[in-house]
Order: structure tokens, then C-alpha cells, then sequence
């Protein structure tokens, strides 16, 4: 603390590369441990909503587009204006009051229940390891607990990508190569899957890289409300308590998610576009 | 279905962005719940609690946590503060922040962008790293942190928010100056020794500022989002503020008993958000070329097509065409 500010900040870049996050002063425990048990949680929920809304967003901006200027493309595209105009909170809150309280099915809170025995840990997330050790009440208990918030997740995020799909079919439904095809004699359904749907999914997979950062963010009020001991609830807690050396580390691993799913994303881009090569080799446009 | 006919699309192009925008009735539903919610929150800043039904400051512990009824019609709080009251007075603070928030930022957007855009080079290099930079961050975790460390407070949550917001702008705005700086308009202006600033502000400012405006009414909702967010998780906002996130924050633990304390608000924001979320959109649509004569089929169910382009596909309607279709 005596050192001048960049010696401090030369520690710290050396800390953060190391992973030394220091200690917790609220708990006793490194940082580094805390992020350990946290992280695969979160990354449980954020990966299986992730999934759910690319599956459910994608569908609804193909029927959307494929249905341009009908009913069904009214309806449809009220419904993701509606999701993505939903606060998340309100999502968690009906999701936990309809399907919780008044229609008991699934549970309110937590991971998994407690009569259940938990699986030995190998990879940290709870569904994998509890079909690594065969533990079969475990995992029904994990998904069942999902599945809340999970959907929650899923609605609040769909939006963006079902308009994004739609708008993409619209742009390449009339165009000439679309035209093209129909003319050469492919069947209406390898025209849609192969020219119309694989060209729509071009534009949905940059954006699912903000939708990802997006859905990782919004633990913070899912995860608070369903009790899901994950790293957004460990964050507000952080942020809460003022827990300014938890929270810096914290910030980080976020930023690491978004980043690392922008690299994903890319890397997915170039192989679904044969427009957009890696290296800049073979004559590929970069 | 393909509009063939070269002049049902000029019809299209030639009707005014309002007709368009006001043509789709989603759009229309928007503009109606923006209007009468900024002229609440308006009356409520001007005329207080005169034109609330109750004080939504006073507390009366004796009509604590009263369900919804004709008095209340929201209920009451925990503290009997009645919910439609503090509903109202939260519209000037929840409209307000996200309309200053997305002001200030496609200010700077547009200062950076400009610069970027136009004088290229390595300015528009250090310009475009920074917000790629800021960009990574994840917006909501990245305003906590700093609405954290400045203190609660209205302002200091509004700063905390343009500090992340601005990156988006001055990508949107940079994108559109180069388009029309590659117009032959601007060389000829140039040829014809223009001053820098005739360049900027005729030439390049009112091409670019349509653009910014339909995101920016989309990108309210989103504010207002994200606002109610801060406020729902208690950091930045003061606490007793009449927020519609933190009237709902403050019940979590009476959500089973007392759930319309947090529903009322939430679904209150969420209409906030639906408004400019249609208006926005509708805009978007209207301004978007390669869209925009598509959106006037006589068969869309939420619009209707103006009198004027319906002559015109009557008109071009020919047997050929009625068979495709």
C-alpha cells in the first residue's frame, strides 16, 4: 500500500494472471476457492437457458419471417417485443408465484433438495456429476430445479434473436439466390434449410455472443431470487456488503465470459459463413 | 407475395415517415402508453402530490399491506403507502434517468463518432479500441460496480449508466459517417471550399441523427430496464426512493403473502418498456429501406395500409399476380 500507484497496479495485473484474488475479508476463504464453488453453478443455468432460448428464439423469428405479414407474424412478434420488454425480475417473480406457489410443480429455490445425497464432484457442475456417478434421484432433483429459472432466463433473452432471425429471412427470402436455388429444382425444404435458415443463423450467431454476456448478467436478479447459489448472487451480495476486493475479481470473470463467447461466436461465424475464413489464406476474405 | 411493381414501392417510399410509422398499429399503441406516461410523470413534477390520490411519501402503518380494492388499486405497501400513488410519482424518476441516460450518451456518441468517422486515421484508431474496450464489459455488473463505488444517489446512478452506455452510439454514428462521407454530396461541398463545420452540422449531421433517434427510442426501454434493475437490487438509487425496481425489490420476502406489492410495479414497468420497446421498433421498420416496402401488404393484420398505397395495389393488381398470390 506504501508503493507508488504502479507498483500497485503491477501487483495487481500479476495477481489477476496468477489467479491469486487474495482473500475474502468477509468469509476467510481465497477468492480464488469461492469463484471455484460459484462459477459452474452459474455456468450450469446460464448454458442450459442459453440453449433454451437459442432453440425457442430461433424457431419463433423463422415462423415469423416464413410467415411475414400474417397473423401468425403479428403474434409472434408481440410475443418476443413482450419478452424483451419484460424486466427480469417480473419473469422470476411470475415464474415463482405461478409455478411454485399456486401450481406446485416445481421447486422455488435452490439447487437440488436436501434429502438427496449430492454427487461426488468431478467437474463442479451439478447435472454432469450426477451423471457421472449414476446418481439418478440427483440429477431429476438438479433439473427439476433448473428448470425455473432457467425459463425465466430464457424468456426474459429470446427477444432479440427471434427479431434478429426474422429480420435476416426477410432480407434474404426475396433475393436472387433464394431465386436461384428454387430454380436449379432443390425441394422448398433443402431452399429453406440450406439457403434461407443457414443464412439467418449467420446474423443470429454474432449476436448470440451479446445475448450470452446478457443472460450471464441477469443471474444476478435470478440467481438472488431462487436462491441458486451461483456467482451472480455471490456478486450482489459482493456489491451489497461493499466487498470491493470480491467484487473486483468478480467484474473480471464476467468480462472473461463475454469475451471468451465473442471468440466462440467468431470462430462459429467463419464456419457457418464460407465468406469469412480464420486466417486469410486460400483467398478467404477476412 | 414479392412487390413487383415498381410504383406501389415508390408509393412506399413516398409516404411520410409518420404515416409509415402510425400505419402499424403496435406502433401506435406504443406512442399512446409514451404519451400518457410522460404526460403523468410531467403533471407529477409539476403539480406533486395534488394529483395523486394519496400522499406516496406519507406513511399510515394502520392500511398496511391492504390488498388491491377501489381505494387502493394498487393495494399498499408494508408501510401503507398506497402502491398507485408511488407508481405515479416513480414516472418522472423512471422516465426521467433513462431519458437523460440516453440522451448524454448518443451525445457522446455522436461527438466520438463524428470525430472518429470523419477524421479517420488514428483518431478514429484510439476512438474505436476505447469503446471496443468498453464494449466487453458487461453493461448491468459494470454500472453496479460504479454506481457502488460513487454512492447512492440519482445523479451519481445516471452517471454510472452513460459511463457504460455511450459505446453503442459511437459505432451506430461512426457506421453512418462513413456511408455518407463517401457521398458525393459532401466532395462537391468540399470542392466548393465549405467551412469544417457547414460539413458537420449541414452535411453529415442531419443524414446520421435519424438513425441515432430510432435506436435511441428502443434504447429507452432498455435504460428504463436496467434502471429498474439497479433499483430492484438496492445499489445507486437511494433506498425510499419511489422507484418501480425498488418498490419491487423491497418485498421479496413477502412475494407469497402480499404478492401484488411486487407485481403492480413490475407489470407497470414492463408496459413503460412495451411502449417504447412497439414505438421503437415501428420506427425502425419505417426507416429501414430494404424492409420498407414490405411493410405496407395490404394483409398485415396490426396495420392498416394508408388509403393512397391501397389505390395503388388495386391498381397494379393484374390476373397474373392475384394467381401467384
Amino acid at each position: 500500500m506504501n508503493d507508488p500507484l504502479y507498483s500497485q497496479y503491477y501487483y495487481f495485473m500479476r495477481d489477476l494472471f496468477t489467479g491469486n484474488f487474495g482473500i475474502d475479508p468477509l468469509t476467510g476463504q481465497t477468492i480464488l476457492s469461492e469463484i471455484r464453488f460459484y462459477l459452474p453453478n452459474t455456468l450450469e443455468l446460464v448454458l442450459f437457458s442459453f440453449v433454451i432460448l437459442v432453440i425457442v428464439g430461433v424457431a419463433l423469428g423463422y415462423f415469423a419471417g416464413m410467415h411475414f405479414s400474417t397473423l401468425g407474424d403479428s403474434i409472434a412478434r408481440i410475443i418476443y417485443l413482450v419478452s424483451w420488454s419484460t424486466p427480469m425480475y417480473l419473469a422470476a417473480i411470475v415464474a415463482i408465484l405461478v409455478f411454485a406457489n399456486y401450481i406446485p410443480v416445481f421447486p422455488s429455490g435452490g439447487m437440488y433438495s436436501l434429502s438427496i445425497s449430492p454427487p461426488q464432484p468431478v467437474t463442479g457442475i451439478f447435472l454432469i456429476d450426477a451423471l457421472l456417478g449414476l446418481n439418478m434421484p440427483a440429477f431429476l432433483s438438479g433439473l427439476q430445479h433448473l428448470i425455473l429459472p432457467a425459463a425465466a432466463l430464457a424468456f426474459v433473452n429470446f427477444g432479440l434473436i427471434s427479431r434478429a432471425v426474422r429480420s435476416s429471412i426477410l432480407n434474404v427470402r426475396w433475393s436472387t439466390h433464394v431465386k436461384t436455388a428454387r430454380a436449379k429444382g432443390l425441394s422448398e425444404d433443402e431452399v429453406r434449410r440450406k439457403h434461407i435458415l443457414r443464412n439467418a443463423l449467420i446474423d443470429a450467431t454474432s449476436l448470440s455472443a451479446v445475448i450470452f454476456g446478457w443472460v450471464l448478467t441477469s443471474t444476478l436478479v435470478v440467481e438472488e431470487l431462487f436462491a441458486w447459489p451461483g456467482l451472480g448472487q455471490f456478486a450482489y451480495q459482493a456489491i451489497f456488503s461493499s466487498d470491493y476486493p470480491v467484487l473486483i475479481p468478480i467484474v473480471v470473470v464476467f468480462t472473461l465470459g463475454v469475451i471468451v463467447a465473442n471468440f466462440v461466436a467468431d470462430v462459429a461465424y467463419s464456419l457457418l459463413d464460407p465468406r469469412i475464413g480464420i486466417g486469410g489464406h486460400n483467398g478467404a476474405v477476412t | 407475395m414479392i412487390l413487383e411493381s415498381e410504383s406501389v414501392v415508390t408509393t412506399a417510399q413516398s409516404l411520410k415517415f409518420r404515416q409509415l410509422v402510425l400505419s402499424n398499429r403496435l406502433s401506435t399503441f406504443g406512442l399512446v402508453i409514451v404519451i400518457i406516461s410522460v404526460s403523468l410523470a410531467a403533471a407529477f413534477t409539476i403539480f406533486g402530490e395534488r394529483i395523486t390520490p394519496y400522499s406516496p411519501y406519507a406513511l399510515n402503518l394502520q392500511e398496511s399491506n391492504l390488498p388491491p380494492s377501489f381505494a387502493h388499486f394498487f393495494g399498499t405497501d408494508f408501510q401503507g403507502r398506497d402502491i398507485f400513488s408511488r407508481v405515479i410519482a416513480a414516472l418522472p424518476i423512471d422516465l426521467g434517468l433513462p431519458i437523460a441516460i440516453v440522451l448524454l450518451s448518443s451525445v457522446v456518441g455522436i461527438f466520438l463518432g463524428m470525430a472518429a468517422g470523419y477524421l479517420g486515421g488514428i483518431v478514429d484508431e484510439i476512438i474505436m479500441r476505447i469503446t471496443d474496450l468498453f464494449l466487453a464489459f458487461p453493461t448491468i455488473i459494470m454500472v453496479l460496480a460504479v454506481a457502488a463505488t460513487l454512492g447512492a444517489g440519482l445523479v451519481n446512478a445516471m452517471l454510472a449508466f452513460v459511463f457504460v452506455w455511450w459505446p453503442p452510439y459511437v459505432r451506430l454514428v461512426r457506421g453512418g459517417v462513413l456511408e455518407v462521407v463517401a457521398e458525393d454530396f459532401i466532395s462537391i461541398s468540399k470542392a466548393l471550399n465549405s467551412s469544417f463545420t457547414h460539413i458537420i452540422l449541414k452535411g453529415i449531421l442531419p443524414n446520421i441523427l435519424p438513425a441515432v433517434l430510432t435506436y435511441a427510442t428502443l434504447d429507452i426501454g432498455t435504460a428504463l430496464l436496467e434502471v429498474s434493475i439497479l433499483g430492484f437490487l438496492g445499489i445507486g438509487i437511494p433506498p425510499n426512493t419511489p422507484e418501480l425496481g425498488i418498490m419491487v425489490g423491497s418485498i421479496s420476502y413477502g412475494l407469497y403473502t402480499y404478492p401484488w406489492q411486487a407485481l403492480f410495479p413490475a407489470f407497470v414497468t414492463m408496459l413503460l418498456v412495451v411502449g417504447f420497446s412497439f414505438l421503437g421498433e415501428g420506427a425502425r421498420e419505417a426507416s429501414d429501406v430494404k424492409v420498407r416496402p414490405y411493410i405496407l401488404f395490404e394483409g398485415r393484420v396490426f396495420g392498416k395500409a394508408p388509403e393512397i398505397l391501397k389505390q395503388e395495389l388495386a391498381k397494379q393488381r393484374t390476373p397474373q399476380q392475384q394467381a401467384s398470390n
